[in-house]
């Protein structure tokens, strides 16, 4: 087995500290950093997110091996960015303002960083003006809203309707997503995608940041 | 006949006038919005809870026979439990607060939703022995052995009321949150989370045991778990069992030697997954079915398990949020449904900011008219 299958194998079963270690150790061996991530943690992760589409896997199997991704990131991150290697996209995150909850949102944070997105995570409680602000500022392709609550989802019309006020609408997709979101609702407050989980969701961020 | 016959006999397929108006209670905010708009007066808008006065004069105003959730139990949560206390208070205002469960939330003034879990403190076995072992055993003082000795002669004798079970791993994701429950579930001690799961359910198999031991008799069992969201179960279901079938067993065994035949278990989310630990281990009534906002389902359950599948719920709320001909929709999916017997509809949770106040006696009204 490569050292790739092992660090995928094992971000998979989710062994942190292990995975951790065996990137050092490729990293050690002269394994370029962006094979390393290529071929070792996204491979790993995608196959999470493919399992987790189709029920075979649960929240407690993505969040460990998010985990294992994570501590192979830190590792690996400064070595990235020395080899001048760049993200696949960049987007901003956040639950709407109004609403705490941020398990859904770190989820597809999570998944998204395992396709080699760098996401912008602006936590929860976020307002409209700060959705895009961040878009502008930090020149995010994707803003991606998360609701829990049906009380709260129609902050979601108020992010797409701020992206137009501000002339940026053409300029960025809006994603949205959460318990109470659907596709129908998407459409009716005219954002981009919806997408029903966090696997299904980086997915459709790959394929929005290929298409802008 | 009363309400306590009419929604019994339902779930016991024996016969019944009419299918009697039930509920689940309001979320805060909904009660604020009533009161504001001047349908229902101010006070009931505050400190009103399931089966409270204020919840019963509320019906009265509405139309409902009883709202569901109206259970009485023993004290089976850490005891005591830790001390809530503000950790930090945050440059935007918010703050960490140590919960009662020992989960460190992030809140923040003026938002009532459910709060951000930012840490937590059960995350080896140290801190499991020495901070909440000693919290889960069962002392005497968890039942109020005096109310349930005369329990019988004291309870509302018109509506259902239900023995309170627990929660055999819902409460238990609270101490952890749920980030703290997979990496328990997966971290190298794996014996850790079996420990945690069992020393809590032998404490409450124990009070409930204590209970039913006074006398007191209850029309149904009900265990609370909100352990599933859109997708499913918040872990495998395979594990699920592994965990936690044997405890529903004794406990709801107990209970059936008690004479409690109809053991209801709260769930929110998409909960077929889970359907086969429940049922084949006692639990029989499923409650709240959230159709409306997660998609799940009575019939298939019924066509599954067959006519021992009970259901109580199963109403898409949301449609009281439009208007009256998605109520009349609903009203008729109900009929179906109620058709089938053993299933008494409830809109699938609590009704929330708005819900339109005309809509629901309408829908109360209307759905007494349906005959069995």
């Amino acid at each position: 087995m490569s050292i790739y299958s092992d660090i995928s194998e094992n971000l998979q079963r989710g062994r942190a500290k292990l995975v951790r270690q065996l990137v050092e150790q490729a990293l050690e061996e002269g394994c370029p950093a962006a094979e390393i991530l290529n071929e070792g943690l996204m491979p790993g992760m995608n196959v999470i997110g493919e399992k987790f589409k189709r029920n075979e896997v649960y929240v407690p199997e993505v969040l460990v091996a998010a985990r294992a991704m994570n501590m192979g990131m830190q590792v690996l991150s400064p070595r990235l960015k020395e080899d001048g290697v760049k993200a696949a996209g960049k987007v901003c995150i956040g639950t709407v303002q109004g609403d705490l909850h941020d398990i859904g949102k770190n989820l597809v944070k999570m998944m998204m960083e395992g396709k080699g997105i760098e996401v912008v995570d602006l936590g929860t409680d976020v307002s409209p003006e700060t959705f895009v602000q961040t878009a502008i500022d930090e020149d995010c392709r994707i803003i991606c809203c998360s609701a829990l609550l049906t009380t709260t989802m129609d902050v979601m019309a108020d992010v797409v309707k701020e992206a137009e006020a501000r002339g940026v609408r053409d300029k960025v997709k809006i994603m949205v997503g959460g318990a109470p979101v659907t596709d129908a609702f998407c459409r009716s407050i005219g954002a981009d995608k919806y997408t029903s989980d966090a696997a299904s969701a980086a997915d459709a961020a790959v394929e929005l940041l290929c298409a802008v | 006949m009363t309400n306590r016959e009419r929604a019994m006999n339902i779930l016991r397929r024996k016969p019944a006038d009419r299918m009697p108006a039930v509920h689940f209670g309001y979320w805060p905010e909904l009660l604020s919005e009533w009161a504001r708009q001047g349908k229902i007066p101010a006070e009931l808008a505050e400190g009103n809870y399931d089966g409270s006065e204020k919840d019963k004069e509320l019906d009265r105003l509405i139309g409902w026979d009883f709202n569901w959730s109206n259970t009485r139990g023993p004290n089976m949560g850490l005891s005591p439990g830790f001390e809530t206390k503000t950790l930090e208070v945050l440059p935007d205002g918010s703050r960490r607060v140590q919960s009662r469960t020992g989960v460190i939330e992030r809140v923040k003034p003026g938002i009532t939703s459910i709060p951000s879990e930012d840490d937590y403190i059960l995350k080896d076995r140290e801190g499991f022995e020495e901070q909440y072992l000693p919290k889960m055993r069962f002392t005497p003082d968890r039942v109020d052995t005096e109310y349930f000795r005369s329990f019988n002669e004291t309870r509302p004798k018109d509506v259902p009321v239900g023995l309170f079970l627990g929660s055999v791993l819902g409460q238990i994701r609270d101490m952890t949150s749920v980030i703290g429950m997979s990496y328990l579930l997966y971290d190298e001690d794996e014996e850790l989370f079996a420990d945690i799961v069992d020393a809590y359910a032998e404490m409450q198999y124990r009070c409930v045991k204590a209970v039913l031991e006074t006398g007191a008799k209850f029309d149904f069992g009900h265990y609370w778990e909100d352990i599933c969201f859109k997708n499913g179960p918040l872990l495998s279901p395979e594990m699920f069992d592994s965990l936690c079938a044997k405890h529903y067993k004794k406990r709801n065994d107990l209970c059936r030697e008690y004479g409690i035949d109809v053991i209801s278990l709260d769930c929110d989310g998409v909960t077929e997954k889970l359907l086969p630990t429940w049922f084949e281990n006692g639990v029989n009534t499923m409650f709240p079915i959230e159709v409306g906002v997660w998609g799940d389902q009575f019939g298939p359950a019924r066509k599954k398990f067959g006519d021992g599948m009970l259901g109580v719920g199963g109403m898409d709320k949301t449609a009281l949020r439009r208007d009256k001909a998605a109520v009349d929709a609903e009203i008729e999916r109900m009929k179906r449904l109620s058709a089938m017997g053993g299933f008494i509809p409830c809109p699938d949770h609590r009704l929330m900011p708005g819900t339109k106040f005309e809509l629901v006696q309408y829908y109360a009204e209307e759905i007494k008219k349906i005959r069995l």
